[in-house]
């Protein structure tokens, strides 16, 4: 119960974090993709079925504030998740730089897989110029990723979960 | 049982059965009153106040950085006068902000009495969650009687229409975003087509004919054909039109007439319009 409160808390933060901050930055580009790194924290250290729900439930909340299909965050997110889980299991390697990677290309895949799925996969090949920016929100999201890994470390600590879940 | 082949792969499992629910939710569309919108109201419900409070926060801690800069030139003055002043700042930018408010507010009464509907006032207190499509959030919902579909208006123009409503908040689905498409015409020329949002930012007027006589400048505006937005609706200005290479219709690119990012409060047309001949022909 800890565990989905601690993860709800972040995922309720960083949502309306992403939601109410586009307003007062001119460049949204700046702002980084929260609930992909939660995602990808669970993916790489939580190996389990309430992870794994957590993930898809992450998702389909931020379908309710974001984008104009419904599941195509939830999708997306337990997708991640997986990559993260399959990742973390076959290459036995869960440190933060990895982490970073896979928030990074989470981000790319998530925008493009929006364009896609919104406008068709004619209008990927009209996506070029919005490609500098994404990339910038990629980089940012990985960038800042690490910090939020400690600080979810930091939030397990502090309600007495292990850093690191492993196997159920 | 807990070697056997669902315990080892139950993640793996597990996930590909959510796959395959967010499959299903993206191909069917999740409609009002559908068993799958209603987690979505729980969060849209959720969120919004605490989403207000940053939006709040936000502009509170804008307005003590500019304060404290300011401050950092007066340092001679002793603290009683500092906080008078801060004090005074402070009450200064909130009646501005009273001040600006209340004449958006009076703005969107004299729009709502010139269209002659029924219509509710409405703050936006945040964007897109993602920022990857063009939505706003508005701290008005179902008990305030918006519904999915309704136009929403500001006093510069069309804005967007509702897309997702929970009992204290909505979401708006501006007029910008790459799924958005809206019935429009070129006032001058009379030469009607679809107004749709573009992946890079702006608006373009589909399916308007080579034929007709669409220039720079122009004014757009909604036809009332598509049964959301009033006819006579501010959309855009022409901004340029293409008719090099090959296709039946012009290539024409319309700049909004709405700024969205500075929009504060909008209008919910509560009311459907009424339904409408051709423009030209009614």
């Amino acid at each position: 119960m800890r565990f989905i409160l601690l993860f709800a808390a972040f995922a309720v933060l960083g949502l309306s974090f992403e939601s109410a901050l586009p307003r007062l930055v001119s460049f949204r580009e700046l702002i980084p993709n929260l609930i992909i790194i939660l995602a990808v924290d669970l993916g790489l250290r939580h190996h389990g079925v309430l992870p794994a729900i957590l993930a898809f439930a992450m998702g389909y909340a931020t379908d309710a504030l974001a984008g104009t299909h419904p599941g195509l965050n939830a999708f997306m997110m337990t997708m991640i998740f997986l990559v993260s889980y399959e990742i973390s299991t076959r290459l036995m390697v869960t440190n933060a730089f990895v982490g970073a990677t896979v928030v990074f290309f989470g981000v790319i895949a998530t925008a493009l897989a929006t364009v896609a799925i919104g406008a068709g996969f004619g209008a990927l090949a009209d996506s070029g110029s919005m490609l500098a920016g994404l990339t910038l929100k990629a980089a940012i999201s990985a960038i800042i990723a690490p910090f939020i890994f400690s600080m979810l470390s930091s939030g397990k600590r502090l309600t007495g979960l292990p850093a690191r879940a492993g196997r159920e | 049982m807990r070697g056997g082949f669902l315990w080892r792969n139950r993640v793996l499992l597990t996930s590909g059965a959510l796959l395959i629910v967010s499959l299903h939710l993206i191909s069917t569309g999740v409609h009002p009153g559908d068993l799958a919108a209603r987690p979505q109201s729980v969060f849209l419900e959720i969120i919004s106040p605490v989403d207000a409070a940053f939006t709040r926060l936000g502009e509170g801690a804008s307005s003590v950085v500019g304060d404290y800069l300011d401050l950092l030139h007066v340092r001679e003055e002793n603290a009683r006068l500092r906080e008078e002043l801060a004090r005074v700042r402070s009450d200064r930018a909130l009646l501005a902000e009273l001040q600006v408010e209340n004449r958006h507010l009076g703005e969107l009464l004299e729009l709502r009495d010139a269209l002659g509907t029924t219509a509710v006032a409405a703050n936006v207190i945040g964007s897109d969650a993602t920022g990857l499509s063009r939505t706003l959030i508005l701290a008005s919902g179902s008990s305030n009687g918006i519904r999915p579909g309704m136009a929403v208006l500001s006093n510069q123009g069309v804005v967007g229409k509702i897309i997702a409503v929970s009992p204290h908040a909505s979401r708006v689905l501006l007029i910008d975003d790459h799924n958005s498409a809206l019935d429009g015409f070129d006032q001058r020329s009379r030469a009607r087509g679809i107004v749709a949002g573009l992946v890079d930012d702006g608006l373009i007027l589909k399916y308007a004919d080579r034929s007709q006589d669409i220039r720079n400048g122009d004014t757009v505006v909604t036809s009332g054909l598509d049964g959301i937005f009033p006819r006579g609706l501010l959309v855009g200005t022409i901004k340029s039109v293409h008719r090099e290479g090959p296709g039946l219709f012009l290539g024409v690119r319309i700049a909004p007439a709405v700024d969205f990012r500075g929009l504060e409060q909008v209008l919910v047309i509560t009311q459907p319009p009424p339904r409408l001949d051709e423009p030209g022909k009614g």
